[in-house]
């Protein structure tokens, strides 16, 4: 029998062991304004945001001296990953005070956990950013997003290749796509290097073709606008062209994308300007770069050319203990430092969307990695004349089905075809 | 009397030992498989769930994404296990031959593949069939091929490095199955085999693949069922492109979770639709060939 009772005891400590924690009694906060606070952040480029995040800290240590900013290094998949699995399992504690989000997914998931993210309405002053960035963190009147990296694109080329081609860099400025496949061909001709260069499987091309028209994928009410969509039928179009041409090289994969610029596969990459920290990476090709707008589509009329590809934005989450500084650290770093700019613009080509910042005369330096070119006034020239577009809650479903059509149209599929399949698997993604 | 309270006494502290595992098995397995179950009868997005009854199982045979990811699934399902299989088979057998010498270092080199991550292993066959990669290089350079094939932008050539990446993976790990269960053959029957004139190959199918039925089985239901849950190479390999052409269901249940809108009861439908398949093969595999 007492062998029994050991047994049970051994059973009944192992299990208070399994359901032990959970007990804790919460202090209570005592106020201190002086109180050490840590505020953690979650962005993913060492090169980019969490370069200019921890330049940011540095300045806001002198404003107030108790604040830390612990910076995690968080691929963009993965925080997307862990801030769905942490809120739809209300285990918020986990998450950061600030995460940096993409600018097509904020609408999805403001709109799929509104409670999460704390609402930004008059706490920053979002007049002095440029309209279309605040517009894309505006969901329902209220607004989440403190406008970070500028997407705007560019045409970046390689002044070398398609000057011993016979061609200039003007050449390529205020161009139509037609223009730029027929270019491409003489450099490709002349000089053996194809014009560009895309991942096989990311539709990059058709969206910032459609950006550049103010189209998007979606109708007003919010339907999927992608069946019967010229600009989108023409933007598969020309990106099939450029492909079967021998102007544009697939390739499968952002590494190889990347190598594709650095090794000189390629006399040219269209993308958002945030590529030109990727560019500048290779240290070699100092002064052979330029940079032009990006082309339009030749009979499309509200087609213009400037685009937008990519770009982010800072959010305080509604589970910070303290939102309140966390909100007073982005007014006073990415929405009022123009010292901060100044810093993060040169090493990082981290072109901003404050526009007060565009007037610091750092922006108007010649850049010698672009044979002097001032790159960053051009960019932010550009950014001011990208079309507003909305990009919707279910921008990831309906940019998958357009990877798919174009993947489909380049195997011979009907254009038309391809993106009748693409409407019904939104809309059924869509439905519930 | 003194016998049976002794058997009772047995067979508390049986039951007192059993508990603790059972308690665990049930936390961990049984309680979230009845919550995913639940939770596929609910519809929305995100945590606004309501419930919607069956109508998620009714949704899948609408969704062609769904549909085509079976499809995938099940191509690489139907040539893959089968080539897999007999390869782990052939090399057991060859392991197996007691004059064979070095033994021991060709087991472990058949084993090793199994040592290595899913993901890493991905990578490796990722660069092996880069453009520029060395497969393409070397039938380049033997006149194989005029120029190098883009292989994971293709279709039909992605599936292939798919199943290739799959097959170098795991038949080391049924292979380990085979050698075990033909180490419980007894030698004699072979000898008296031999005796009798009977052929290697004659060796091989009348008593090598009878007497290990049941391994056979048992790596045929595992290997299904791995192949019906297929990711990590997939993803790595492919990202489940070009297109969908080799997304497997897996994944699909990742993009609904984590890539789209979230929808979870939907996603935990199809995650129970896989549940389905492997049980629905697996009665079909034991039916037809678990007959002692």
């Amino acid at each position: 029998m007492k062998k029994m009772l050991y047994v049970l005891l051994v059973l009944v400590l192992g299990s208070t062991m399994l359901f032990a924690g959970g007990a804790e009694e919460k202090k209570a906060e005592v106020v201190d304004p002086n109180a050490p606070i840590t505020l953690t952040v979650w962005c993913w480029d060492p090169m980019f945001n969490i370069y200019a995040m921890e330049e940011a800290a540095k300045i806001y240590k002198d404003i107030k001296p108790n604040v830390t900013i612990n910076v995690v290094e968080t691929p963009w998949n993965d925080l997307q990953q862990k801030l769905i699995t942490s809120l739809s399992a209300n285990a918020t504690e986990n998450l950061p005070d600030i995460i940096l989000m993409q600018d097509n997914a904020i609408q999805k998931n403001v709109m799929t956990y509104p409670e999460a993210y704390v609402p930004l309405n008059g706490k920053i002053d979002l007049s002095q950013f440029a309209q279309f960035k605040v517009d894309v963190g505006t969901i329902d009147g209220n607004h989440y997003g403190v406008p970070f990296d500028n997407g705007a694109t560019g045409t970046f080329l390689r002044r070398d290749i398609v000057e011993k081609a016979g061609l200039k860099v003007s050449d390529f400025n205020d161009i139509t796509w037609e223009r730029f496949i027929e270019l491409g061909k003489i450099v490709k001709q002349k000089t053996g290097v194809s014009m560009i260069s895309t991942v096989a499987n990311e539709p990059d091309f058709p969206m910032l073709m459609l950006q550049s028209a103010g189209t998007w994928m979606f109708n007003e009410d919010g339907s999927a606008y992608i069946k019967d969509n010229p600009v989108l039928k023409e933007a598969l179009r020309i990106t099939k062209e450029m492909v079967e041409s021998g102007v544009c090289l697939l390739v499968p994969d952002w590494n190889a994308y990347i190598a594709t610029l650095n090794n000189g596969t390629v006399a040219s990459t269209i993308n958002g300007c945030w590529i030109s920290g990727s560019i500048q990476a290779e240290e070699s090709q100092k002064g052979l770069w330029a940079v032009a707008n990006t082309p339009r589509f030749a009979n499309i009329s509200s087609s213009v050319n400037y685009s937008s590809q990519g770009g982010s934005g800072w959010m305080v989450m509604a589970n910070s203990k303290y939102p309140d500084v966390a909100i007073d650290f982005l007014a006073k770093t990415f929405g009022g430092s123009v010292a901060l700019y100044e810093t993060i613009l040169p090493t990082s080509g981290a072109i901003a969307t404050w526009l007060p910042a565009a007037e610091s005369p750092v922006y108007a330096t010649p850049i010698e990695f672009f044979g002097g070119q001032k790159i960053y006034e051009d960019l932010v020239g550009f950014a001011g004349k990208v079309p507003n577009v909305k990009y919707g809650v279910f921008n990831y479903e309906a940019r998958d089905a357009i990877a798919r059509a174009l993947s489909e149209v380049m195997q011979g599929t009907d254009i038309d075809a391809a993106l009748g399949t693409a409407q019904k698997n939104v809309e059924f993604l869509m439905s519930e | 009397m003194a016998k049976s309270n002794l058997t009772r006494k047995i067979n508390l502290y049986g039951w007192l030992f059993v508990i603790p595992a059972a308690l665990f098995i049930f936390i961990l397995n049984f309680y979230p498989m009845i919550s995913a179950f639940l939770l596929s009868l609910q519809s929305g997005r995100g945590n606004n769930l309501k419930f919607a009854g069956l109508k998620n199982y009714a949704r899948l045979f609408e969704d062609e994404m769904f549909l085509t990811s079976v499809g995938n699934v099940v191509t690489y399902l139907v040539i893959q296990v089968p080539i897999m299989l007999l390869f782990a088979l052939v090399l057991a057998t060859m392991l197996n031959d007691p004059k064979l010498k070095g033994r021991g270092i060709f087991r472990t080199m058949i084993f090793l593949p199994c040592a290595t991550s899913l993901v890493s292993s991905a990578m490796i066959f990722k660069s092996l069939f880069s453009i520029d990669g060395i497969m393409n290089t070397a039938l380049v350079g033997i006149g194989m091929l005029s120029e190098p094939i883009s292989w994971l932008t293709h279709p039909v050539w992605a599936k292939f490095v798919i199943i290739l990446t799959i097959t170098w993976r795991w038949t080391g790990y049924n292979t380990v199955f085979y050698l075990a269960g033909l180490q419980n053959i007894n030698r004699n029957v072979y000898e008296a085999a031999r005796i009798d004139g009977a052929s290697a190959s004659r060796q091989f199918f009348s008593i090598t693949i009878p007497l290990l039925k049941p391994v056979i089985l048992l790596t045929t239901i595992m290997s299904t069922n791995g192949t019906l849950q297929l990711f990590d190479e997939v993803r790595t390999l492919t990202n489940g492109g070009p297109g969908i052409a080799t997304l497997s269901i897996s994944q699909y249940i990742y993009n609904l979770s984590f890539m789209y809108n979230p929808q979870f009861g939907y996603a935990a439908a199809v995650s129970y639709a896989i549940l389905v398949m492997v049980a629905v093969l697996s009665f079909v595999q034991i039916k037809v060939g678990g007959k002692r």
